[in-house]
């Protein structure tokens, strides 16, 4: 009886929820490298659940339309139409921000800290969990992610659009750019 | 309707809008709307059993695996090089106990498709409603003369499934003297991981190089004419350990006697159709089929090896409410050679896709759109990985591969007339990502 009763209750959902089903499977399939609601569990992939939905929708299209370089993503997202796009960046927008705070040296935290309060709180917030309308949420990243993700602001090989950041990346000391992924990484709130 | 259920009702009603249709509320699981059997918990087994549960946990799901311990086959080759500890690859099932599922450890040995019942070693009789098959490959080691299980197990390990013998495979390596021979034979398509013995030949040569053993020998001896990502791995195998003539690797195509008929587990040698090999180790991969239990009941349909399944929902071709996933299924444009890549990634992502479509089946809804995705990193050095990317739709109940969502990692950038090295820093950052990957899909899988 209440089978039959859930059943219908859910039938009667409109083709909108139908439409979210798909979009249900389609996020699913980033599971595997992203973790289920985009809560990674793998030092080198980054979380993705709970992204602000703009920043979200903006690299996948620049990934799609080669106006940003990636190692793997490019490839993956060239096979989405841009209304998938938007539905996994609305998606993935509305799941937790889950931090995975990581544990480090004191002395690193510590130089890490003096080195993102110099350069990079005006637009992260000093824990990184208070961004600019365009920037990424980034406490309680994953660390080895973020240092792999500075490395391409500041390697010319890669095309970042995102000028400023490319900037401030630029003009870190390289012995900061661990620091600084460690510290943001360290962040649980 | 009591009070107390109508307010679980509308409670369940509302957190179902609120996350998904497909997404059950445990409130309804007081009787289980149906029991799900899943057979095998390698890769695809256990993400079917997890993903179940995770939808829908009013769904009785029973897990049947001989092991207690599985151990992942990808990055596996790093464990035969020395560069990773086996006990980085393997999880139990304890994960999946937590979520719910009933976890078994046996041997199933018989599958009744009329009674809808699975019976394993020790008799005891597990009925179902629907039946996920996920059994993985069975090693054919009759097709090598000479070769037996018991030659895998000692002398002649194919380490194509992961644990005791990629260790006997990796102290084997260890003991080989400079100017050793290591041979690699790799058994007709399709076989799992298809990059997987190139993979394997890489890290070899990359152990042989820290050890002291520059004068060391890789031979590939190959049944298959090409293989996968082989410009990328070619590449890698020349810049980083010499390939060809005077390089430390070596492959022989199919067509030029690269074809292992028989070993001499005695003389340590491999006759091939033209020439006898005398190698240091042998590593011969036997040819593959599908898991036993899967053709014992008849469901490999495809030349007796492989079995057909249904592309909206792995639905088996030879059984009702019979689902195989993983290595043991054939799928995907077959007849353009876009097929399913055997890969622990499709298993995952035929897992998702069985589960999906049943969830939605038990509960009367209709059916989803299926979709299916892959990913393989191969690492061939400390900081040298790249990767393949597969997508495949269904359309007409038919699969099809979707190109542009498809591909290797590149080969050069530049232009086809001006080609450019793709900087080392890309292949040094594909391999840190496969570590992520295989984290995160392990526990995907188990928890
Ligand atoms: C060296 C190597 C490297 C690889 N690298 C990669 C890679 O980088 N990326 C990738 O995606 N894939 C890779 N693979 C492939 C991957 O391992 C397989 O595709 C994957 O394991 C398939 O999953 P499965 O669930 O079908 O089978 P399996 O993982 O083999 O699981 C099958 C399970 O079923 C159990 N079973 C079988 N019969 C019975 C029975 N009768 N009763 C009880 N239990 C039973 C077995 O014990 C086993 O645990 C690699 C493989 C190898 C060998
Ligand atoms: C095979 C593994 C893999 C799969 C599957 C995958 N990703 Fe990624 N993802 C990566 C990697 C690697 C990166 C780092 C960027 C790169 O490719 O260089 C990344 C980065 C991202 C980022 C950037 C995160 C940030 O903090 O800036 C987003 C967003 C993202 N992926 C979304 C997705 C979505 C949505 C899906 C599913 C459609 C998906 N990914 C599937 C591997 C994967
Ligand atoms: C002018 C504002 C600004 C400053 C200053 C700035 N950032 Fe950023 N940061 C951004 C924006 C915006 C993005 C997203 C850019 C894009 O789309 O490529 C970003 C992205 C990042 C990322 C990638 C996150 C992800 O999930 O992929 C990291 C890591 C990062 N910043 C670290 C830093 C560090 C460390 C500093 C200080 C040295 C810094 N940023 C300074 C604005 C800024």
């Amino acid at each position: 009886m209440t089978k039959n009763l859930l059943a219908l209750a859910l039938l009667g959902l409109s083709a909108a929820a139908a439409a979210r089903d798909d979009i249900e499977v389609l996020a699913r399939t980033c599971n595997g490298c992203h973790g289920v609601g985009g809560v990674s569990v793998g030092l080198s992939m980054p979380s993705i659940g709970g992204l602000p939905q703009k920043y979200l929708k903006n690299i996948m299209k620049q990934w799609k339309y080669d106006e940003r370089s990636a190692i793997t993503m490019n490839r993956i997202v060239k096979g989405l139409s841009d209304d998938e796009i938007d539905a996994l960046a609305a998606y993935f927008a509305k799941q937790r921000w889950v931090p995975s705070p990581q544990p480090a040296a004191a002395d690193l935290l510590a130089k890490g800290r003096s080195a993102v309060s110099e350069n990079c709180e005006d637009c992260h917030g000093i824990t990184g969990s208070d961004p600019d309308v365009d920037a990424p949420r980034i406490n309680g990243q994953w660390a080895k992610y973020m240092e792999l993700e500075l490395l391409k602001y500041r390697d010319g090989k890669f095309k970042m659009p995102h000028r400023k950041m490319k900037k401030s990346a630029q003009d870190m000391k390289s012995a900061d750019v661990p620091a600084a992924a460690r510290y943001f990484g360290a962040q649980d709130k | 309707m009591h009070s107390i259920d109508r307010r679980c009702f509308l409670k369940s009603i509302s957190a179902a809008a609120g996350a998904s249709v497909l997404t059950v509320p445990q409130s309804f699981a007081a009787t289980p709307k149906a029991r799900v059997v899943v057979v095998g918990g390698g890769f695809g087994g256990a993400s079917a059993a997890r993903y179940l549960r995770l939808l829908d946990p009013g769904i009785d799901v029973t897990l049947i695996e001989r092991g207690k311990l599985y151990t992942s086959c990808p990055l596996s080759n790093e464990v035969v090089s020395g560069e990773r500890d086996i006990r980085t690859l393997q999880r139990g099932y304890e994960g999946l106990a937590r979520r719910g599922v009933k976890v078994v450890h046996a041997e199933v040995t018989q599958i009744d498709p009329i009674k809808k019942a699975v019976t394993t070693g020790d008799g005891i009789a597990y009925s179902y409603d629907a039946l996920v098959m996920a059994p993985g490959v069975d090693l054919d080691y009759s097709a090598i003369g000479g070769l037996t299980e018991e030659l895998a197990d000692t002398r002649i390990p194919h380490a194509w499934k992961a644990g005791p013998q990629t260790l006997l495979l990796k102290k084997q390596l260890e003991a080989m003297p400079d100017g050793g021979r290591f041979i690699i034979a790799v058994p007709k398509a399709p076989f799992r991981c298809p990059p997987g013995p190139y993979e394997r030949a890489a890290q070899v040569a990359m152990h042989c190089l820290h050890h002291g053993k520059k004068k060391a020998k890789i031979l590939i001896l190959d049944s298959n004419d090409t293989f996968s990502k082989r410009p990328l791995f070619e590449q890698a195998w020349k810049a980083l350990y010499g390939y060809g003539p005077g390089g430390m690797i070596e492959w022989i195509a199919g067509a030029s006697g690269g074809i292992v008929e028989s070993v001499d587990a005695g003389a340590m040698t491999c006759q091939t159709t033209f020439d006898e090999h005398k190698g240091d180790v042998i590593n011969v991969i036997p040819p593959h089929r599908a898991g036993k239990i899967a053709r014992d009941i008849g469901l490999a349909t495809l030349k007796g090896n492989w079995c057909e399944v249904k592309p909206e929902s792995m639905e088996s071709k030879a059984h009702k409410d019979i689902y195989v996933i993983g290595d043991s299924c054939v799928g995907g444009e077959l007849a353009t050679g876009n097929g399913f890549p055997k890969s622990a990634h499709m298993a995952n992502s035929q897992a998702k896709v069985v589960v999906a479509s049943l969830v939605a089946k038990l509960n009367g809804l209709p059916p989803p759109v299926p979709i299916y995705t892959n990913t393989c990193y191969s690492v061939v050095g400390h900081d040298w990985g790249f990767s393949v990317v597969h997508l495949f739709r269904v359309e007409n109940n038919q699969w099809v591969y979707v190109a542009k969502g498809s591909g290797i990692s590149p080969v050069t950038f530049g232009t086809k007339e001006a080609p450019k090295p793709v900087p080392r820093v890309y292949r040094k950052m594909e391999a840190e990502y496969a570590d992520g990957w295989l984290r995160n899909l392990m526990t995907d899988a188990f928890g």
